[in-house]
């Protein structure tokens, strides 16, 4: 691993998407700064996901070059960046809340973090957590499927293309679509081409060096926050989830179709972002939603998450929709508001379209 | 009956063997275990859960939509399934009612070493391994790519492969580019009668030389690389219109097309 490299990716997979997540922390008005700084980075992540799906699938579908797409990907972004800091500066309590003392409330919450039980059930889990990020980094795991997804990068990045490239002959590929037409719609291999091209690292390196470190802990970032829900925000039993959790997913490659074989031998490939980021994400927003009091952006973040699903892979397209039916549906039968589950639904619409464009 | 049971045989290909199905165990009982805890366990964990599972085991919607848009990979619409996270949440509810810490030690022990014991470890010898390099493929790969990028004759130069090596290359080198690779078993896209046949020669201890060269050269493969530990060739290949180049990693002759 270089230093250089991991400074980089430490900026485009953590700070980036966490100073632009601020935005939603600041518009959902999340309060605490642990549980602040992991919305802003998931929730930045997935806001980055979805600005990227925007970006390359018209661009691919116009034959533009990589470059373009980088380019213009780079200002969405940086008009993010702006905003979340506008909406920083513009917050009252920007100016004082530093300065206040801690209310009793958080004190009490400090204190039973420092319980005996929960530092250890914290280590352990964080232990657990490091092993799995640690180890598909540190060690090598051959999928064929790169020989598809990492091959397109390596054109994308070295020939300025998109998909133009077939990724075994390099023959030109005279229609819109890269090999198969999914990969129109689903845009991942573009989305790690341009970060590959950004850091200056091989895309093989990119993905099976350092992806898989970042990925996974992001993954349990996601999982510390459904903790974190399912538990009422109690932190002993969250990390006592996350211990479980760990050793479900350690012990978990039962076949190798598990959401433990997505996460822990292939992170790097979209599906199994998909599996293991994506679709946890999404019962997370449902587990915000289901209630009868809750913020309203939390349904506009289903908005976000059905868009960046699509990026990432074909199930993406196919799972997003049936979980906003299935879930909307259930929170319809208990509490019969049907604006909210039409709002739901309606949250399939992104999918509903890419899915379109790839039937057309 | 004939899609209740493909859709069968997709949930079986997911859980796998005796590992798959005491973990679907451990989460059908975990399941009924929410559905007592209570109406928030219910509502979030208990009813998604069987939602999802009647909808993967609709036959019409496999028909229609699995069938089609899915076909063997409808497996994967059980990723909706939140298997781990029901578990996880059961036993910690579970572990949390016990009082006594030393019990409660040796509750979470014990539930660990059952998970253990009923799945397999994913971080093994056979998942993972030492790494060659940062690229984590190959040396040979990355050797035969750079031999073929150092002597380029145009933007890029197609070359026949061993085929251990049929999905790295690529990976590595947009200059190196191949007759075949991963679709000569069938996946995507089909290849062409004469890819076909030299993919069969290379698959064999002793391949054909004069159809595998006749076809190279009759298709500008500038390279045939051959796996001297498996395949048995005579060491001159030059009244076959190649000549040996250079051999990496000790056992990869590659052979290069006489100009």
């Amino acid at each position: 691993m270089n230093c250089k490299d991991v400074i980089f990716l430490s900026l485009m997979f953590v700070a980036v998407p966490m100073w632009i997540g601020t935005i939603w922390v600041r518009l959902l008005k999340l309060e605490g700064r642990a549980n602040r700084v992991l919305h802003a980075w998931v929730l930045g992540f997935v806001t980055m996901l979805a600005v990227s799906q925007l970006v390359l699938v018209p661009l691919v579908a116009l034959g533009r070059t990589l470059t373009a797409a980088l380019s213009i990907w780079k200002f969405v972004l940086q008009v993010l960046a702006v905003l979340a800091f506008g909406m920083l500066i513009c917050e009252k309590e920007f100016w004082t809340k530093k300065f206040s003392a801690p209310a009793e409330g958080k004190r009490k919450q400090r204190e039973e973090m420092r319980s005996g039980w929960t530092i250890a059930f914290a280590l352990l889990a964080g232990v657990l957590i490091f092993i799995q990020a640690y180890i598909p980094a540190r060690y090598e795991h051959s999928d064929d499927d790169d020989a598809r997804f990492i091959a397109e990068q390596v054109s994308a990045v070295v020939h300025d293309t998109m998909y133009m490239e077939s990724p075994i002959e390099a023959d030109y590929l005279y229609w819109d679509t890269g090999e198969v037409r999914k990969d129109l719609t689903s845009p991942w291999a573009m989305f790690l081409a341009m970060n590959a091209r950004l850091s200056g690292i091989e895309p093989a390196v990119l993905s099976h060096t350092y992806l898989p470190f970042f990925l996974t802990l992001l993954c349990y970032g996601v999982y510390v926050l459904i903790g974190k829900e399912l538990f009422g925000d109690d932190w002993e039993k969250t990390f006592l989830f996350l211990i479980f959790l760990s050793v479900i997913h350690l012990a978990g490659y039962t076949s190798t179709h598990t959401l433990a074989s997505m996460l822990l031998l292939r992170i790097w490939q979209g599906k199994a972002v998909c599996a293991s980021f994506m679709l946890p994400l999404m019962f997370y927003l449902f587990y915000r939603i289901m209630q009868k009091e809750y913020h309203r952006s939390w349904i506009a973040l289903l908005y976000v998450a059905s868009t960046g699903a699509c990026l990432l892979s074909g199930i993406g397209i196919v799972t997003a929709p049936i979980m906003l039916f299935l879930y909307g549906a259930l929170d319809f039968g208990y509490h019969r508001a049907w604006r909210k589950t039409f709002a739901i639904w309606m949250a399939a619409v992104p999918c509903a379209i890419f899915f379109g464009y790839y039937l057309m | 009956m004939q899609y209740v049971a493909g859709v069968w045989k997709e949930f079986l290909e997911f859980v796998g063997g005796r590992g798959g199905a005491l973990h679907l165990l451990l989460f059908l009982a975990a399941l009924a275990v929410c559905f007592f805890l209570g109406k928030q366990e219910r509502k979030r964990l208990f009813w998604p859960s069987v939602l999802v599972l009647i909808f993967f085991f609709n036959p019409l919607f496999y028909k229609y939509v699995g069938m089609r848009f899915l076909g063997g990979v409808y497996w994967r619409l059980l990723w909706m399934l939140p298997i781990s996270f029901v578990i996880a949440y059961a036993l910690t509810r579970l572990v949390d009612r016990i009082q006594k810490n030393v019990l409660r030690v040796g509750a979470i022990i014990l539930a660990c070493f059952c998970i253990i014991l009923a799945g397999e470890p994913i971080f093994s010898q056979t998942t993972y391994q030492e790494k060659q390099n940062e690229y984590e493929l190959p040396q040979a790969a990355i050797e035969i790519s750079d031999y073929v990028e150092g002597h380029l004759m145009d933007w890029k130069e197609t070359i026949i492969v061993p085929n251990e090596l049929l999905c790295s290359i690529r990976q590595y080198s947009s200059a190196a580019c191949l007759l075949y690779g991963r679709n000569s078993g069938g996946f995507i896209s089909d290849i062409g009668e004469d890819e076909a046949k030299v993919f069969a020669e290379m698959s064999k201890e002793e391949p054909d030389i004069e159809l595998v060269t006749r076809i190279a050269l009759e298709k500008n493969c500038r390279y045939i690389v051959f796996n001297t530990s498996f395949h048995q060739i005579p060491e001159d290949l030059t009244k076959y219109g190649y000549q040996k180049a250079t051999v990496v990693e000790d056992v990869y002759a590659i052979y290069c097309r006489i100009e």
